[in-house]
């Protein structure tokens, strides 16, 4: 008796499968990969990716989708590490077949991605990996929508440290891609700037920073530019509190997204306020119909504001993606190609043009406006560009 | 086993392997030669733990200095990879002498805990050195063939694999083979009947760390990128859990080892970090169920396949 309805039970079970793949297969879908950080320090990053795929597949296939059939994300963590980054793209386009690759938010992981996708032609729209060499190797099928170094020093940061008269700075700089490149080019713009400078590398894993803020305020700056991605950003913020260097000096966390982060206030108490980051996103800043309408849909799926801007950014290159995939009526590589540098596109930052000359890190990239934000008594207020400020800096 | 035997067994195994390109996708085949690769690095390992009873913690960091000597060449000095890949592997052999040299009087633990040393040291010099080696950022490489091919990785690993085998099998089934088991069974009684215990161990030691760097080297022009990844702690236990899984001590062991894990560890991927997790519980059940590895089982089932050459050895000989 118990043997048959065992058998039953098994009979059952195998039928549920055999329909639930059946459907799968009756439903085709085009897809797309994503890859990001899902696990190491900047997994909160990977969880910014995740509830803007959610949102954009949804806006996507609610409109009808791609070529007529459902958006499909498929998301490859990455871990932040350049070798997990290749083969994991490689992965994503072997065996998942996808149609083109979105993301990333370390550059020395996109630099090594790249490669991979020029290798296998496949169009790879980075997000929120900012080191110029990404595009100013002008590869065919690598383009940028978000910010690139250059644009974030010379457009936002260095203007700023003009802007609040700030004498003295002092750049720190994790050994990154992203941090080696930013700081090279804040060099140059505070020196064209007559701005006074010191400059110091920092291991991007480092959970001690001590001996830098020594040596930090030994030089009495009156602004601290800290290009220190994930979680070591909280480290630096908490020990640059607890040797007094605020609020003498300003601190600006030159990435963004890890001051924004649920554990920044939990890691670095009262350190935190005033400092200031550099941010895509506010929300009395809305340049278009549609960040509102992201802003709308995120607290309607996931019961508050967003905080990280890379769930935006994310949202964006999907919205781009579908878009060329449409116009360009297929899913062949050269195509898609055509079709992105082709983009006209209304986005929730701004109307998207990839730049099509070559010769410099201008090429496939587009630059979505940035602002200088900080945070008094934990709310944020924006400080530049100054048509947009909400407020003025505080010390 | 005989010479013919082996030599037949290894190129019909190779024959068939050869005809994978025709049936196998990009995804796949890169399986494959990713399995190539830890198949170099657990057999190369294997005759050091297995055969001669020094569990060098090592090897992953020779593997690093194959690809590192072979990929700084290349990217400073415009050096061909092949010739970067000879001279990572002679790189890694001379510090595997200089290493054997050094710490081989030393055995069991002792040895162990230095290797260790020498590997964190080696991770700590590249991480920092960024100038150099670009650190975390990776180190990006050419490649070996022109025109970007899987199938032409394929059949390079392949061939490796097959001068690493036999190079491997010549040795343990040498005069000098001998010497290296009868010092993994008993140093003293080995040395009374006048083996020379340290040149055995640096022997094997030079020969090993040799393996590890053409397969290092190999594996970083491959990946075309190189990062302190591949001598990491992570790669030398998971070298280590694929020749105890596989079988230590003997010669297919690490071989059944490398191809079952590298698989597996693409099918549990999914589950992010628990992969490792998962590995150490496989690494367990083995160690209680099977100690001499799925070739000990294979060997226990069935009457008259192949038996490892010894049983799993202890490390904590001096």
């Amino acid at each position: 008796m118990r043997g048959k309805k065992m058998s039953i039970r098994v009979l059952v079970l195998v039928l549920g499968l055999a329909f639930a793949v059946g459907s799968a297969w009756a439903q085709e879908t085009i897809k797309v990969g994503v890859v990001g950080p899902r696990t190491g320090t900047a997994a909160a990053t990977g969880k910014a990716f995740e509830e803007g795929i959610k949102l954009a597949t949804d806006y996507v296939n609610a409109k009808g989708g791609v070529l007529g059939k459902k958006l499909e994300i498929v998301f490859e963590d990455t871990a932040g590490a350049p070798d997990k980054a290749a083969s994991g793209f490689e992965r994503l386009v072997t065996r998942d077949k996808v149609v083109m690759v979105l993301g990333e938010s370390h550059s020395s992981s996109a630099l090594a991605e790249i490669e991979v996708a020029e290798r296998f032609k496949v169009p790879f729209i980075v997000v929120e990996a900012w080191a110029d060499p990404i595009t100013a190797k002008n590869y065919k099928h690598v383009f940028r929508a978000g910010p690139s170094n250059s644009g974030v020093v010379n457009e936002t940061i260095a203007k700023w440290v003009v802007h609040e008269k700030f004498k003295k700075a002092f750049i720190v700089a994790e050994n990154t891609d992203w941090g080696l490149g930013i700081a090279e080019l804040t060099k140059a713009a505070l020196t064209k700037a007559g701005v006074q400078f010191d400059f110091l590398v920092t291991e991007r894993q480092s959970q001690d920073h001590y001996t830098e803020l020594s040596k930090i305020k030994a030089y009495d700056p009156d602004v601290v530019l800290a290009y220190v991605y994930g979680t070591g950003l909280h480290y630096f913020v908490a020990q640059a509190g607890e040797v007094k260097l605020m609020p003498k000096a300003v601190v600006l966390d030159g990435a963004g997204p890890p001051s924004l982060w649920p554990d920044y206030w939990k890691n670095v108490g009262d350190a935190g306020d005033l400092e200031c980051f550099v941010s895509s996103m506010h929300e009395k800043v809305e340049l278009t119909p549609l960040a509102t309408e992201f802003r709308e849909a995120y607290v309607k799926a996931f019961g508050g504001p967003p905080t990280d801007y890379k769930s935006r950014s994310i949202y964006d290159s999907i919205l781009i993606a579908a878009d060329a995939i449409n116009r360009a009526g297929s899913t062949d590589s050269d195509k898609l190609v055509d079709a992105l540098e082709k983009t006209n596109l209304l986005v929730t930052r701004g109307t998207v043009k990839f730049g099509t000359e070559k010769g410099g890190p201008g090429y496939h990239q587009w630059d979505p406006p940035m602002l200088v934000v900080q945070w008094q008594k934990r709310q944020q207020v924006v400080l530049y560009p100054p048509e947009a400020a909400t407020g003025k800096l505080m010390r | 086993m005989t010479d013919i035997r082996f030599y037949l067994i290894l190129f019909a195994a190779a024959g068939l392997f050869s005809l994978l390109p025709l049936g196998l996708g990009d995804y796949h085949l890169h399986v494959m030669i990713v399995s190539l690769y830890y198949l170099m690095m657990a057999s190369s390992w294997n005759l050091l733990a297995g055969y001669t009873g020094q569990v060098s913690f090592a090897h992953a960091a020779f593997a690093g200095i194959g690809a590192y000597t072979s990929g700084i060449l290349a990217v400073k000095f415009g050096v061909n990879p092949w010739a970067g890949v000879i001279i990572g592997t002679a790189a890694a052999s001379l510090l595997g002498l200089g290493v054997g040299v050094l710490c081989l009087r030393m055995g069991g633990i002792y040895l162990s805990l230095t290797t260790l040393g020498f590997s964190e040291i080696l991770r700590i010099v590249i991480t920092n050195e960024y100038d150099i080696t670009r650190g975390t950022m990776g180190l990006q490489v050419p490649g070996l063939v022109e025109e970007y091919s899987k199938a032409a990785y394929f059949y390079i690993m392949l061939g490796a694999a097959m001068i690493t085998l036999i190079v491997l099998y010549k040795l343990i089934y040498s005069n000098k083979g001998l010497c290296f088991r009868a010092v993994q069974n008993d140093e003293r009684a080995a040395a009374s009947l006048g083996v020379d215990v340290v040149k055995v161990r640096v022997l094997a030691f030079t020969v090993s760390s040799a393996l590890a760097g053409l397969a290092g080297g190999l594996y970083g022009h491959y990946l075309h990128l190189i990062t302190p990844e591949i001598p990491s702690l992570d790669q030398q236990f998971l070298v280590l859990s694929m020749t105890v899984i596989g079988g230590m001590g003997s010669f297919l062991g690490p071989v059944i080892g490398a191809f079952s894990l590298e698989i597996l560890s693409e099918y549990i991927r999914a589950y992010g970090e628990y992969h490792v997790l998962v590995f150490g519980l496989i690494a367990l059940v083995v160690a209680r169920f099977a100690p001499n590895g799925l070739m000990g089982l294979a060997a226990s089932r069935l009457p008259g396949g192949p038996a490892p050459a010894v049983t799993v050895p202890s490390t904590g000989k001096s």
